[in-house]
């Protein structure tokens, strides 16, 4: 039995880092050399974060961030090099290690147990406070809770269970659990992935507050506008070594992106400027609405990659999938090739010439177990059949078609029996990109097809969208990252509260310009 | 970490790999030289080897079934439950009607309605949303207790036809008839999974519900076919058990083959292509479990032995099939 009765949290502290001036050095990480089996993932890497500071790590997939971040947090252990904390060289023997030492891990999704309440993940590792031993003290539990989440600025009642809470409240719970457990620096892995905008911008004003108390954080993602916005110094990391490190002063935009990406690869940040001659009219929508689409009318043409924009929840990710017959069209109406349409399931949409990558690729798009070859044939089999009774596959057919896919979007694979897991996201998202391209549609709605795919790959999959474009079909493109609008996008809709707020015009499509109009600024 | 991808499979051998992959029929082997060895006047003869195909023959059919729906993703617990109903409804139509049904008439009708019931089994899942485990737990209940009642727990024994019991104990050319139809059942299920665009839109369900979905593959359809499979095929293990004992029994015909057949499966899921249900595998998980209790029965080993060794056997086969997977992360 532990102690049942544990120290309350004092209310008037100000934070445990406090004591320490900002700019002295927290954690120093010298010459760390991580070695896996024929692979060399950390190159004598050296990390400096201070007491107070926002210290952005970046890099690729793959570059070692991830990497790091196990070896600091006493995950795992380096092979070579030191970790000093406070001018002290530490070993970290394990997680629990890296905890009394003052360093907490927050996660992508913020390790916490949806199911339960606040108050008893924040108590989670320590344990809840016990009348004599054994029964849960709640009223104390409450108390401890509350005084806590007032520490770190929210105000929520600690009964309520986490899978109620808005993702940003999700993340200040977490960063809340680990300031209970005393964390002195607190690294956060991609913690905006699952936020909007205004939950991003509360989550920062949070941060400030508790790094101008002391704390320092380590923050990993993978959105360089956030990074300008927050960070006080930034780390890259490729290939496993440093490849630069800014303070905020000196942060320029196309030399970290430089640094991240390596001189190998280009990378195209510029609209594109070739103007196009839209075909014939391939689709088009009049008063279309159904879910939170309120009212949508437009035409896509072939040769066109139309952009559909918009916040979260504003209907243009909706937009896709009513157009895909995910969820009933409730009005209007929907003219593809010509014919009036009327879509009730994807299998429906599949039938029109219809192709839909969705946004989640592991819960929506991949069949996980299965070889490449078997991801690429999924909506193509009945090209394979010998007959329409039996339905035997040919499999030498279906084999020939996914190596021709394979090699033409120069899918980096052992063959394409290899499990479709052991591909690079990027790689992974070609393969689904080349399914589509097999089945002969005419018509392709991507949302967000760049999300957790490598900046080297996203070039890839931005230039064969181009492509599909020039073949003929025509493009529906939706993404969570708005500044990829401009580099795709021909034309782009913008939608506010379910209805299209605007259209911008090649160069006006300004990532600016479509904030502006989707969050109903400047009318 | 940088290197993941585009790397060729390493040509060094993998034990683990191996172990997964091989590790079930290596056992299946080492056991029947094991007992050849062991008991060389009885256990490795023509007749043996032929009595124990006979004794999975049943069990088979059941488990042929049952991958079907479990590479979709759906339990069937019914099957207990079919199988009796499926001998039950042949022989009470046979000794109730002489004159009017047939054997082959007996046997559609069985076979048919336990595929009906099947259905109503996925029309269940797919459009009511309830989960395959429950709904089948439903329906077994439900089948249990209609067919107790209808028999009034009465064995049917008297009456049955000759030509109905020659489906359990008449033969081709010395080998039993259950054994060609586990064979031709496996066969054509193998045929179905393996080859045809059904079986591999099963087996894409089974993997990912909601990209098949987007694939536009009608996926709501698919249960009521799958279960109508397994059931159909635990109703003709049940029928093949009362021409076997040349009678209907009300309740618990199916009973012993529920656990087996789910182990079988499970077992066959961990070999060869560790982690996917497929009718290959089920062959060895039911041969294995075959195997394991005619040759303890051979070496004169008390019955309740058996169990214990195929719970062991299971869970060293799943712990087999797991290690590959753990070791990916």
């Amino acid at each position: 039995m532990s102690a049942p009765d544990m120290a309350p949290v004092p209310v008037s502290k100000t934070g445990t880092g406090s004591s320490q001036p900002d700019g002295v050095i927290f954690l120093q990480v010298e010459g760390l050399v991580k070695q896996f089996p024929g692979t060399l993932a950390l190159d004598h890497v050296d990390l400096t974060v201070r007491h107070g500071e926002i210290h952005a790590l970046l890099g690729e997939n793959g570059a070692g961030k991830s990497t790091l971040i196990r070896q600091v947090c006493g995950a795992s252990q380096p092979t070579s090099g030191k970790i000093l904390i406070e001018g002290a060289q530490v070993a970290l023997p394990s997680p629990h290690a890296a905890a009394a030492r003052g360093i907490a891990v927050v996660h992508q999704h913020f390790n916490l147990a949806p199911q339960i309440s606040v108050a008893e993940n924040l108590f989670l590792t320590e344990g809840l406070p016990r009348r004599a031993g054994i029964f849960v003290d709640w009223s104390e539990t409450f108390r401890r809770a509350r005084t806590l989440l007032a520490r770190v600025g929210l105000d929520l009642d600690p009964r309520r269970e986490v899978s109620q809470l808005r993702p940003d409240e999700a993340a200040m719970v977490a960063i809340a659990k680990a300031i209970g457990a005393d964390a002195k620096l607190i690294i956060l892995d991609e913690p905006t992935a699952a936020l909007l905008p205004a939950e991003v911008a509360v989550l920062f004003g949070h941060m400030r507050r508790l790094a101008a108390e002391g704390h320092a954080f380590l923050y990993v993602s993978h959105k360089l506008a956030e990074v300008f916005e927050i960070a006080d110094r930034v780390t890259v990391l490729r290939d496993g070594r440093n490849a630069g490190h800014w303070t905020r002063e000196q942060l320029s935009r196309r030399s970290i992106i430089e640094a991240i990406v390596g001189s190998q690869k280009t990378f195209t940040e510029e609209a594109l400027d070739a103007p196009v001659q839209p075909g014939e009219v391939l689709l088009s929508a009049a008063g279309a609405r159904g879910g939170r689409v309120a009212d949508m009318s437009f035409e896509l043409r072939a040769h066109e990659i139309l952009g559909i924009a918009g916040l979260p929840g504003g209907g243009a990710e909706e937009a896709l999938d009513l157009l895909y017959g995910r969820y009933p069209m409730t009005g209007g109406r929907l003219v593809i090739g010509g014919a009036e349409v009327t879509l009730k399931s994807p299998r429906d949409a599949k039938a029109a010439g219809l192709a839909l990558v969705p946004k989640d690729r592991h819960a929506e798009s991949l069949l996980p177990g299965a070889s490449v070859r078997e991801n690429i044939s999924l909506p193509n089999l009945n090209q394979f059949i010998t007959d329409p009774v039996l339905r035997l596959i040919r499999r030498a057919k279906e084999r020939t078609q996914a190596e021709a896919i394979g090699r033409r979007l120069s899918v980096k694979m052992s063959g394409v029996e290899a499990p479709i897991q052991s591909l690079s996201g990027g790689n992974q998202q070609k393969a689904i990109l080349g399914r589509w391209l097999a089945s002969g549609a005419r018509i392709f709605m991507l949302n967000s097809p760049t999300a957790a795919v490598d900046i080297g790959a996203k070039a890839e999959i931005y230039a064969l969208i181009r492509e599909i474009a020039a073949n003929g079909a025509g493009v529906l493109f939706t993404s969570t990252e708005v500044e990829e609008f401009p580099r795709v996008c021909h034309r782009v809709l913008v939608f506010r509260d379910g209805r299209i707020a605007g259209e911008l015009l090649g160069k006006e499509a300004t990532e600016a310009n479509i904030l502006n109009l989707a969050a109903g600024e400047g009318e | 970490m940088s290197t993941i991808t585009g790397a060729p499979a390493r040509p060094k051998l993998d034990f683990t790999v191996l172990f997964a992959r091989f590790g079930t029929l290596a056992s299946l082997i080492a056991l029947l030289i094991a007992f050849s060895l062991a008991r060389s006047d009885v256990f490795p003869t023509v007749n043996n080897l032929l009595n124990i195909m006979s004794q999975i023959s049943i069990l088979g059919t059941m488990a042929f079934g049952l991958t079907v729906c479990l590479v979709m993703g759906l339990f069937d617990l019914s099957i207990a439950a079919m199988a009796t109903l499926g001998g039950y409804v042949a022989t009470f139509l046979l000794v109730q009607y002489p004159d009017s049904v047939s054997v082959p008439v007996a046997v559609a009708a069985s076979l048919v309605t336990a595929a009906l019931i099947g259905i109503l089994n996925g029309l269940i899942v797919s459009y009511l949303g309830i989960s395959a485990f429950i709904a089948t737990l439903a329906t077994g209940s439900i089948i249990t207790g209609a067919v107790l009642g209808i028999s009034d727990s009465k064995t049917i024994i008297t009456g049955i036809p000759d030509g109905f019991m020659a489906i359990g104990q008449g033969a081709i050319f010395g080998v039993a008839n259950p054994i060609l139809i586990m064979l031709s059942v496996g066969l054509a299920l193998w045929l179905l999974l393996e080859h045809t665009q059904l079986g591999r839109h099963l087996y894409a369900i089974g993997g990912s519900a909601e990209a098949s979905r987007l694939s536009g593959i009608a996926v709501k359809r698919y249960a009521p076919f799958a279960l109508a499979i397994c059931a159909g095929c635990a109703g003709l293990g049940g029928l093949m058990a009362a021409a076997v004992l040349g009678a209907g029994r009300p309740q618990g015909v199916g009973d012993g083959y529920l656990l087996n057949a789910f182990a079988s499966v499970f077992i066959g899921a961990s070999s060869l292509r560790p982690g996917k249900f497929h009718i290959l595998g089920t062959l060895i998980g039911v041969l294995l479990i075959g195997v394991i209790n005619n040759g303890l029965s051979v070496m004169g080993v008390p019955t309740y032995w058996q169990y214990i060794v195929q719970g062991v056997l299971l869970v060293a086969a799943l712990f087999s099939a797991g290690v590959l997977t753990m070791r990916k992360h």
